[in-house]
């Protein structure tokens, strides 16, 4: 291996990425005194370089996001007009003004109308917040999911998507926080018997006595008496730390 | 935890599940972010052309391939985007010869502040197209394949690239390190 070549592999070097010319680079930077210091001194650039602290977005940028993607979302949703002339300005506003005119008139008999495009907007918005709560919860970065936690307390509590993925959150997710928000968040879905059952089930899946604490106290709060049996399973169980125990037992006493 | 790969998300916005683009957003808005600020030094236009870049998911998603890196093909709309606000805004590509405005500098230490402030003022130095590559490789962490494919050559041209910006910037770097010794003395 020439200089040339091996200065163009310093980059896969310092990246750990040489494979097959590992061995050649290496009797290459033995022999030559400049290749070395060079790879030695470009080396430490490269590292720092890896360590520019990246730069946040405005918080604009996200709602300016969901917004548009809404707007798709409708506009897919919409059936399409195949009379192009629909379209034609002309007949646009004459249409207006024939249905300004019908508007008012019927205006004052058809008040109901109006409750019904509330309604329509606002599950527009549940459905957009379903969809943020349900992207945040499944990022890598711990305080993504948090914000996704924060989000599912503003859906539907009949939403049972974002039921399902706080109830994985709160058996799988890696972080302790993340899951004692989400069964905060679950609060909200205890009047829904998945939502119930799931917390119960989530008892015995724990391995943090912070978490298990926490839904404890929140099948106690709603005293749901369908939790008892995962409960006496936990007080059973060998290997549960004695505090949760003794705050099982604690938890049965108040069931009954 | 479970995770869909890019490729399948970006197929399932392509197959007409919209609502997987948000996912895809929630990963990759902000190293896009990032690459944009690197690229044209100001803020409120990197947030401009990082929904540009989302719109134009949207709007192409039928032109994306799935054996295909989905890294490459957001680059290579994130490139098209920034060409065509140079294009549009007839703004020069060379950066001002400043840093970058950056709250999160603020709690590094004094020396690391230095260094930091010396590494982004030679990056705003470089060559649009060099710095560029800086950005792929050690920012974005794409791999050679990745990039030759966003840049449209072959490999072993993006090793030779990726090294020569490197280089150059290790010289412009040691050179404003110089500089600020002589002044710090």
């Amino acid at each position: 291996m020439n200089c040339e070549e091996a200065r163009t592999q310093f980059v896969d070097y310092w990246r750990g990425t040489l494979e097959d010319t590992r061995a050649a680079f290496d009797a290459h930077l033995v022999s030559c005194e400049r290749c070395r210091a060079e790879a030695a001194q470009l080396k430490d650039m490269w590292s720092a370089l890896g360590t520019l602290p990246d730069e946040d977005p405005s918080l604009r940028l996200r709602s300016r996001f969901y917004d548009s993607l809404r707007e798709w979302r409708r506009q897919e949703a919409a059936p399409r007009h195949v009379f192009g002339w629909l379209r034609h300005p002309a007949f646009q506003a004459a249409a207006a003004m024939v249905i300004l005119a019908v508007g008012v008139g019927t205006g004052y008999l058809l008040r109901g109308r109006e409750i019904s495009e509330v309604s329509q907007l606002r599950g527009e918005v549940d459905n957009m917040r379903q969809l943020v709560a349900l992207s945040l919860l499944q990022q890598q970065s711990a305080s993504d999911r948090l914000r996704g936690v924060s989000y599912a307390y503003r859906v539907e509590p009949d939403d049972s998507q974002v039921l399902s993925a706080l109830l994985t959150t709160v058996d799988h997710d890696s972080n302790v926080d993340v899951r004692l928000a989400a069964v905060d968040a679950l609060k909200k879905f205890t009047n829904n018997p998945v939502g119930r059952n799931g917390l119960a089930q989530a008892l015995t899946k724990q391995n943090s006595p912070l978490v298990q604490i926490a839904i404890l106290d929140e099948i106690v709060e709603v005293h749901d008496k369908s939790s008892a049996p995962a409960i006496q399973a936990l007080v059973a169980s060998q290997d549960v730390n004695p505090e949760v125990k003794q705050h099982a037992q604690w938890a049965l006493r108040q069931l009954q | 935890m479970y995770e869909a790969s890019d490729s399948s998300l970006m197929q399932a916005v392509r197959e007409g599940d919209l609502g997987a683009l948000a996912i895809l957003f929630e990963r990759h808005h902000r190293p896009l972010f990032n690459y944009f600020v690197h690229m044209n030094g100001n803020r409120e236009l990197s947030e401009d052309l990082v929904q540009d870049v989302f719109v134009r998911m949207l709007k192409y998603r039928q032109s994306y391939q799935p054996a295909r890196a989905f890294a490459a093909w957001m680059y290579q709309i994130a490139r098209n985007a920034q060409a065509d606000s140079i294009g549009k805004r007839k703004l020069e590509v060379a950066l001002p010869d400043r840093e970058f405005a950056s709250v999160n500098v603020m709690e590094e230490n004094l020396k690391r502040r230095q260094e930091i402030s010396i590494l982004k003022r030679a990056m705003a130095r470089l060559p649009v197209e060099k710095r560029e590559l800086l950005v792929l490789s050690r920012f974005q962490n794409l791999k050679y394949e990745e990039i030759a494919s966003i840049l449209g050559c072959d490999v072993g041209a993006v090793k030779v690239r990726v090294y020569r910006a490197v280089r150059a910037l290790g010289e412009i770097y040691f050179e404003l390190s110089g500089e600020s010794a002589q002044r710090g003395a």
